[in-house]
């Protein structure tokens, strides 16, 4: 392997993963505006007078530096760019499941500017209020055009359009097949919540839970058996309010439809 | 050239331990056995023991070889006050610096998806068992100021609730003798937003 020693200079990029690595030092996994995911070693970074422990935290647009060649660079630097952002209480399981999705389906050293800036998007839409759904499914959509597996919303196997009034069905690959029928089942979809999610509008009940459905399904196909971990996590911390508010003591009881 | 082989055993052996490489081994290998045999025959009966006889305290997870640890034991430690925190050390580290009067729980962990630790991974059914028991009233979340750590305080924090339980989280904020200018943004966010009035 040829592997040049690369040197990059205050890269935008947000962090999605810190693991310890010896003593003091960590492998962080970053997302960069321009060089994609990246591995990277911070040396003494978790060292009792490292300045960069607070800074390397997920969810704070950062500016990194790095060089080095092959796998894992080594961090050179680090500082925030601009004012954190807060995510806070359960939204924050939602931030996981972004980092949690880019780590899984994102493969390292490959640029994605565009990916990137869905990202910051969706990140900056979780620190504000407002709905926390939406943003995730924009970014899902998003993701799955940047690695390839866009899903083609506006035309239909035939090359007709999509018609709003008419029921598609819909599998991870493949275009969308016109169906007969006037509800939703596994793979059929609205026409409506196909176009609603094509021009990432705001989605209505229905097209939200079909985009949801179908993202998921889509999603699913590239993820393989093993599930998100921060899925769970999402449901869970949902869980918990939800059955504060019923003013329940916490059971078991799982609720299926409060996770991304 | 090669060590006989039980040297060889014995460096390798001390390689566990955090922090320590083959070069480090083998002069802790050598110190053990030239200049203080004592030692080492101490240290390898303490070894034995604690690997043997320490685990968690039933009720709070410190490391103990007791069923309940001194803290839980201890009956001039007020019950209804919880302070959970992440690992063993954090409960020494507070305990030598408040005048603290509760018991402890020890999660050894955080909240971290990616890393594939949830919520039963870290023991809170344990933590709800004990909310349900209504012995605790009030709960203090000293896990560390992290995404991971405030994602846990989150989660715990909406478990208490379900059950009446006071919840307090214990402040961010800048260091005793240290200097604004040299604070970083974040915890200077932090400190400023979470200001009290002056006594």
């Amino acid at each position: 392997m040829t592997a040049e020693r690369r040197v990059v200079n205050l890269e935008p990029a947000f962090v999605l993963h810190v693991r310890p690595y010896r003593d003091t030092s960590a492998i962080i996994e970053a997302f960069t505006e321009n060089h994609g995911r990246v591995g990277l070693v911070g040396r003494g970074v978790r060292g009792q007078r490292s300045r960069l422990r607070g800074v390397l935290q997920p969810f704070g647009p950062l500016l990194l530096s790095w060089s080095g060649r092959g796998e894992l660079a080594t961090l050179t630097g680090a500082e925030p760019q601009g004012g954190a952002l807060r995510i806070g209480g359960a939204r924050v399981a939602a931030g996981f499941y972004l980092n949690e999705l880019l780590m899984r389906l994102v493969r390292r050293d490959d640029p994605h500017p565009a990916l990137y800036a869905a990202y910051r998007e969706a990140i900056s839409a979780l620190a504000a209020s407002g709905d926390a759904e939406p943003p995730l499914r924009v970014f899902e959509k998003r993701l799955l055009e940047e690695i390839g597996y866009g899903l083609t919303l506006d035309h239909d196997a035939a090359g007709e359009p999509i018609e709003p009034e008419g029921w598609y069905s819909v599998h991870a690959e493949g275009l969308p097949v016109r169906v007969e029928t006037q509800e939703a089942a596994t793979h059929v979809f609205r026409g409506s919540s196909l176009l609603a999610l094509c021009s990432e509008r705001s989605l209505g009940p229905d097209a939200a839970a079909d985009a949801k459905r179908l993202l998921r399904m889509a999603l699913q196909a590239h993820l393989g058996p093993r599930p998100l971990k921060s899925r769970e996590l999402y449901r869970q911390l949902s869980g918990t309010r939800e059955r504060e508010r019923d003013g329940r003591a916490p059971g078991n009881t799982q609720t299926g439809g409060s996770e991304p | 050239m090669a060590f006989s082989p039980l040297i060889d055993e014995l460096i390798e052996a001390l390689r566990c331990l955090p922090g320590v490489g083959p070069k480090s081994a083998q002069r802790m290998a050598f110190h053990l056995l030239q200049r203080d045999r004592d030692g080492a025959r101490r240290l390898a009966g303490a070894l034995e023991q604690a690997a043997d006889q320490v685990s968690a305290c039933r009720e709070c997870r410190i490391l103990t070889e007791q069923e309940r640890c001194s803290i839980c034991a201890s009956s001039r430690r007020d019950r209804g006050m919880l302070c959970i925190v992440e690992s063993p050390a954090d409960v020494h580290a507070l305990d030598a610096a408040t005048d603290y009067g509760g018991v402890y729980f020890v999660l050894n962990g955080r909240l971290s998806p990616l890393d594939g630790v949830g919520p039963a991974e870290l023991g809170l059914d344990q933590l709800e068992r004990r909310f349900e028991s209504g012995e605790v009233r009030e709960i203090i979340l000293a896990t560390n100021p992290t995404v991971e750590g405030e994602a846990t305080a989150h989660y715990i924090a909406e478990l208490a609730r379900g059950f009446g339980i006071g919840v307090s989280r214990i402040a961010h904020g800048v260091p005793v003798g240290g200097e604004l200018e040299y604070v970083d943004s974040g915890t200077l966010s932090h400190a400023f937003a979470g200001r009290r009035e002056y006594q």
